[in-house]
């Protein structure tokens, strides 16, 4: 496969990833600041996603709508859902041939969809949850028919290497700024506060089915950390990571494979072996940014080793 | 038959063949769609037209405008009526193109060696050599089986009798081919069954054909050739065409950073590191292929690519140097041309050409400016074109002068009545003008032209630019089966 092929796979993937997150999480921060507006801010979720600085971000941080629709289908910020699919879709553009027609035109219609003024406009009069989920299900099809029509082959897993990535920084990101917010306070037990992290997430059922118990932030912290069962956790992620990128094991480059397998292996083994006691003692935000940091310097091996190509 | 609503207010200019009516009665080629249509209701066919539209946009059939910093997605605008051949019509146009191309072919292989074209005074020395795609890097090399055009795009048009003209020859990276297969698509999609109840011939061996050529053309004798579809990237016009062929082929799609030259070799990098390549098709104009020996800037191609190509390392299709084949100067001369090469009298006429060096065409010309048009030799897709009849005097003036200065540069041609075909607009059908371009396809074993092509239209009334960049559209092409 090209070596710009790979890259824009990736890429792809990585983007509708992202926009998958950040569409589900907005839509339950949005449902939270209705339950809850005196104590909600949007401004984590600002600062997680958007690149706004500190003052700009106050100056929306309580106008739902206005958050809405900067983060949804605003063409001027490069981190808004239009931009990112827009992107995932100059990326899908240049591989038309490695990806099937059905997923092409699955994003195609993905983008289509939400350049759709109309579909911007409703922010500012309509039920936003209306226009989230219409979004969201667009993002659903695209998974679904990426798992039904694609190959198995070295194309299909450098989508899953993108997306798996892409899901473990992510939630490492929601997770580490969820804790900020309360200055990294574990005995906060605002029942609310949690359910709504974890409804973000789609990790709420699960924890009422893990736990049985009310709200504990250790709980949180283990299953978003932890859990190899849960979809979003970041175990979860890096396991699939390692198992998708297996898949290049019988490439002929020899090196980059052993180099990148060395690196997944180990954040692998490092995230495996911890328990919610050894993440507290190095600290939350330590430990959470050493994930990251870990995650990124795989994302860059993979550049350097399967994706250079100038 | 009675006329309809849909029929009513369908006024052929004087003058004009028409594809549809003749004398106010219906071809028998129409009679079957025209029913077809008549029964549907307008508020039916619009929602076909606005079907066939969303189906484009999902596909992401588009090109990009781009303006004031965005890009906006169009749709190259397609008509719903189809154009309808008949098998006697398409069996003369294709043994004409099969001629034409033949001789082409030979006329390429000659100027680029012996040229005895040239010694026996049929083609003059001086015309050949003042075209700037006449290129001497390839000179006295031999392209794997003599094949200099692999596919082709002849554009036809149709004067006021009927008669059948060559309006151009296209030699170098014809597109649009990529239309007639996704037109035929849509009309799949919005009249069910109406095709077959037609006998419609079908055109989707296209890609399989070009896809057995390109392989046989492998300068490795093995049997899995590397084959890649090389393209300028997402930005070029033609880009959806581009993924279009290499997904229906099968076959890599590249850029030019994607290649890389070594030892005379063209390698691609991969995840697994190079790989060898064996033939390129490349959608890449010659001047960008390789910044070593032709335009040092161009960020399209790749360095030493050339070289790879004259070791034989690597088949380029089509052939470098197919310019001074498709000159609009040089044009002039293709009938003679047959009749040297082949020994047989053209079948195909073109349509009468003034060469503006020659003091009394010119002269013949300029008294006659409002019944010409005046054509850049070197430029395509309706750019530097002027149309007599509707020009400015300003314009004319501009270009008069341009003409005396560099005549090379231009050639004239009387104003040809294209012939018209039904058009649905706003619940009607209207006559609009129309083209044709045949794709032809030449491999080891001969010349094979898929019974189609892309129709093109000039949507505005009156209008005879078919171009897509000057307004124009397309419509599914039809040849019917006996």
């Amino acid at each position: 496969m090209l070596s710009r092929v790979a890259d824009s796979l990736y890429w792809m993937s990585r983007y509708m990833e992202r926009a998958d997150g950040i569409l589900r999480m907005l839509r339950i921060n949005y449902a939270s600041s209705q339950d809850d507006f005196q104590e909600f801010s949007w401004k984590p979720v600002l600062q997680i996603f958007t690149y706004l600085d500190d003052e700009k971000a106050t100056a929306i941080a309580k106008d739902t709508r206005a958050v809405l629709q900067y983060m949804v289908t605003d063409r001027e910020n490069s981190n808004s859902v239009l931009s990112i699919i827009t992107r995932a879709r100059e990326n899908a553009r240049s591989v038309q041939d490695h990806i099937t027609k059905e997923l092409w035109q699955c994003l195609n219609d993905f983008y289509h969809t939400i350049r759709d003024e109309q579909l911007g406009k409703g922010f500012h009069k309509e039920d936003p949850v209306t226009i989230l989920d219409i979004l969201i299900r667009q993002g659903l099809l695209y998974y679904g028919t990426a798992d039904v029509t694609m190959a198995r082959g070295e194309g299909y897993a450098f989508l899953n290497i993108g997306k798996f990535l892409e899901r473990g920084v992510q939630s490492a990101d929601i997770l580490d700024v969820k804790f900020s917010d309360v200055d990294y306070d574990f005995a906060k037990t605002d029942t609310t506060y949690w359910k709504y992290l974890l409804l973000s997430i789609s990790g709420y059922e699960l924890y009422l089915k893990t736990y049985r118990s009310a709200f504990d932030a250790k709980n949180v912290v283990e299953q978003i950390v932890l859990n190899e069962d849960f979809p979003r956790s970041i175990i979860y992620s890096i396991n699939q990571l390692h198992s998708k990128f297996e898949r290049l094991r019988t490439g002929r480059n020899k090196e980059g494979y052993q180099k990148i397998d060395f690196m997944i292996g180990k954040i692998r083994s490092k995230v495996k072996y911890s328990t919610v006691e050894s993440i507290m003692q190095q600290g939350l935000h330590a430990y959470l940014n050493g994930v990251k940091e870990e995650l990124y310097e795989v994302g860059n091996a993979f550049n350097q080793y399967y994706f250079a190509y100038t | 038959m009675q006329t309809s609503e849909l029929l009513h207010n369908y006024l052929v200019d004087s003058n004009t063949w028409d594809e549809m009516y003749t004398n106010s009665a219906i071809r028998g080629q129409y009679q079957s769609v025209v029913e077809f249509m008549q029964q549907m209701s307008i508020e039916e066919l619009n929602k076909k037209e606005e079907l066939a539209k969303r189906l484009f946009m999902s596909q992401g059939i588009t090109f990009t405008v781009y303006s004031s910093g965005e890009g906006i997605e169009k749709i190259f605008p397609f008509d719903i009526i189809p154009r309808i051949i008949t098998a006697a019509e398409w069996s003369y146009i294709e043994e004409g193109i099969r001629q034409r191309l033949k001789a082409l072919n030979l006329f390429l292989k000659d100027v680029y060696n012996d040229q005895f074209i040239l010694k026996d005074g049929v083609v003059p020395v001086d015309m050949v050599y003042s075209c700037p795609h006449f290129l001497r890097e390839m000179h006295g090399f031999h392209v794997p089986h003599d094949i200099y055009v692999h596919i082709a795009g002849i554009d036809l048009i149709r004067d006021h009798d009927g008669t059948f003209y060559i309006l151009e020859d296209n030699l170098r990276t014809p597109s649009g081919v990529s239309y007639m297969l996704e037109n035929r698509e849509i009309t799949k999609r919005i009249f069910p069954d109406l095709i077959p109840r037609n006998n419609v011939r079908s055109v989707t061996e296209y890609p399989n054909i070009l896809h057995r050529n390109l392989v046989s053309l492998s300068p490795r004798q093995t049997a899995n050739p590397t084959i890649v579809l090389l393209t300028p990237g997402i930005y070029n016009s033609a880009y959806f065409e581009h993924t279009t062929l290499a997904r229906l082929m099968g076959v890599e799609l590249v850029e030019g950073r994607d290649l890389v030259v070594d030892n005379h070799r063209v390698y691609m990098k991969t995840t697994s590191g190079l790989q060898q390549v064996d033939v390129i098709y490349r959608r890449v104009d010659d001047e960008f292929l390789d910044p070593l020996v032709f335009n040092p800037d161009s960020m399209l191609g790749v360095a030493g690519i050339m070289s790879a190509y004259r070791k034989g390392n690597v088949a380029i299709v089509n052939a470098i140097g197919n310019g001074v084949a498709d000159d609009k100067a040089i044009y002039t001369y293709v009938p003679a041309m047959i009749r040297y090469y082949l020994n047989e009298e053209p079948i195909l006429k073109n349509v009468p050409t003034y060469q503006l060096g020659n003091p009394e065409e010119r002269e013949h010309v300029f008294g006659n400016m409002n019944n010409m048009v005046i054509k850049k030799t070197n430029e395509s897709g309706g750019y530097g074109m002027l149309m007599g009849h509707t020009a400015s005097d300003e314009e004319i003036a501009r270009y008069r002068e341009a003409i005396v200065k560099d005549p090379r540069q231009y050639i004239a041609q009387p104003i040809i009545n294209l012939s018209s075909a039904p058009c649905y607009m706003n619940g009607k059908l209207k006559p609009r003008r129309i083209d044709l371009r045949p794709y032809a396809l030449c491999g080891p074993g001969g010349i094979q032209i898929v019974p189609g092509g892309l129709t093109r239209v000039a949507l505005r009334e009156g209008s005879l630019v078919v171009n897509s960049s000057q307004g124009g559209g397309s419509k599914d092409t039809w040849v019917l089966a006996g």
